[in-house]
């Protein structure tokens, strides 16, 4: 096999042992909602991660391991997500609706390109120290909440995840650019309600 | 030069290390000279690792699901 990480947690998966579950789901079940949610929409997207939880459990004793399990489980998750869409061609949802903050936008700057309004120092500088705070927490809640299904998606797989920006494409049958458009659009979002707070202390 | 607007504009295919081998040297030469860019990017990876860390799933029963799952691999033999 050519995942040996993999293979450990495979044979305990194969003999049925719960504790492989706990891991395997715990591991995976974010992303896996994550490539539901952007291909199916929000309403359909929790039935697709069963029937995709399912079919990974019916083909288990097929898995060769030529991908990593990751891959595999995320690659049924698409297939089951695309399949539930078979009639309804989807367009590429590109939406960007307005955060809770703003973003990083034109009116940072003067017209030459330099900052008008740069960045302060932050307060509190490890991401420890900031979520303690449960304000914050439940301000970038918010603003994680605000972001279209694409763009929530995108961030899950790369930055939980730590998918490759081709892999992402191959899942939701996106363009790169897409991608990468998806995927800076939604960091500036979390940075400027990050940035919000530390300036003013609330949300 | 890369203007800093032009820089933020860049930022996540410099963190995702997408950038041409030039785009990638002006970021860095930009980055060198200009202290509030580099404020910038540490406060944009800070905030990548917010990110990271947050606890996203909500209270689901994921262990109820581990078990089913289980149970399902068990009675496919």
């Amino acid at each position: 096999m050519e995942y040996p990480e993999d293979s450990a947690l495979l044979s305990r998966l194969l003999s049925g042992e719960e504790s492989a579950y706990r891991e395997l789901v715990a591991t995976y079940q974010g992303s896996m909602r994550a490539v539901a949610l952007a291909i199916v929409g929000s309403r359909n997207s929790d039935e697709v991660v069963q029937d995709a939880w399912l079919a990974v459990v019916n083909s288990l004793k097929g898995f060769q391991g030529r991908s990593s399990l990751k891959t595999w489980l995320l690659t049924i998750t698409a297939n089951t997500a695309k399949t539930r869409l078979k009639h309804n061609r989807r367009e590429v949802l590109m939406d960007d609706l307005p955060g809770p903050h703003g973003t990083i936008g034109d009116d940072r700057f003067a017209d030459d390109g330099h900052w008008l309004m740069a960045p302060h120092e932050w307060h509190q500088d490890t991401p420890e120290a900031m979520l303690l705070q449960n304000e914050l927490r439940e301000c970038l809640e918010k603003t994680l909440g605000s972001l279209s299904n694409m763009q929530s998606s995108v961030l899950v797989l790369r930055e939980r995840q730590g998918l490759e920006l081709e892999e992402i494409c191959n899942l939701l049958d996106i363009s790169l650019s897409n991608v990468r458009v998806l995927l800076h659009r939604a960091r500036l979002k979390m940075f400027a309600t990050l940035e919000h707070f530390e300036e003013t202390g609330q949300c | 030069m890369l203007s800093c607007k032009e820089l933020v504009a860049n930022s996540s295919d410099y963190l995702d290390n997408r950038l041409s081998l030039s785009r990638g040297l002006e970021v860095r030469l930009h980055l060198t000279l200009c202290v509030n860019c580099r404020r910038f990017i540490r406060q944009m990876k800070i905030s990548q690792a917010v990110y990271r860390k947050m606890q996203l799933e909500k209270a689901e029963d994921l262990d109820g699901l581990a078990q089913k799952l289980a149970d399902a691999q068990r009675s496919s033999d």
